[in-house]
């Protein structure tokens, strides 16, 4: 049984062939494949630009570091890294006030992917710090 | 309502947290945290780094705790480890 993280790199993998399959060179996203990806997989994460054609080039432009005009799995893996930082800042934004550690909704609600994932002792509280997640709590219901 | 690929990145948010929560600072990963966090999620990744050379790593600012910012270089070095390994298997 593969770990929570494992479970995750693999779901974000399988996305990004998904749409670097579609044209051109099989494992890169060309523009119109990345378009298709920002649009579908993160509407939540990138509500503003998902819209707007200028934003999104603008991103990958930002992105492409080797302008190429393609973007590796390496390239595509900063975005990750930026949506990770974006929406944990984005729980904190919208978390309770109140003393301890804890978060608000943040972009959303989780559709629970991987969660069912993860070796012995996964339990989320007993950590003693108030760490709640807001609206969304801890619901692992499948 | 999020997408699977949102949740998936989410994931990495409860990782870090399940850890750093543990003590100390609400951001901090410790030594220690930092290895129950690499043998827990991704074991197969110490084989070639030890857990002392991911954390020297990590630790860019050398305050003895790896911060949430720092973590996310983890996320990014084994998210393109993983997908090198999804083209060999």
């Amino acid at each position: 049984m593969s770990s929570l993280m494992e479970c995750s790199f693999e779901t974000i993998i399988n996305i990004f062939h998904q749409y670097s399959v579609r044209l051109g060179h099989p494992d890169r996203l060309n523009q119109r494949e990345f378009k298709q990806l920002v649009k579908k997989e993160l509407p939540n994460f990138l509500k503003k630009q998902k819209r707007n054609e200028a934003a999104i080039n603008k991103i990958m432009v930002e992105l492409d570091t080797d302008g190429d005009k393609d973007l590796t799995f390496e390239e595509f893996a900063v975005l990750i890294g930026r949506l990770t930082a974006a929406s944990h800042e984005e729980m904190h934004r919208t978390a309770p006030p109140g003393e301890g550690h804890s978060h608000g909704p943040g972009f959303g609600e989780s559709t629970g992917t991987c969660q069912s994932q993860g070796g012995p002792g996964q339990t989320q509280d007993g950590h003693g710090h108030g760490h709640s997640h807001g609206g969304h709590g801890h619901s692992h219901n499948h | 309502m999020l997408t699977e690929l949102e949740s998936a990145i989410n994931n990495f948010i409860e990782i870090f947290h399940k850890y750093s929560l543990e003590k100390g600072n609400y951001h901090a990963l410790y030594r220690d945290d930092l290895k129950k966090l690499l043998l827990a999620e991704c074991p197969q990744y110490l084989k070639k780094k030890d857990v002392d050379t991911w954390f020297r790593e990590l630790d860019v600012n050398q305050d003895n705790a790896v911060n949430f910012e720092e973590f996310l270089v983890l996320v990014v070095k084994l998210g393109i480890a993983s997908h090198e390994d999804s083209h060999k298997e």
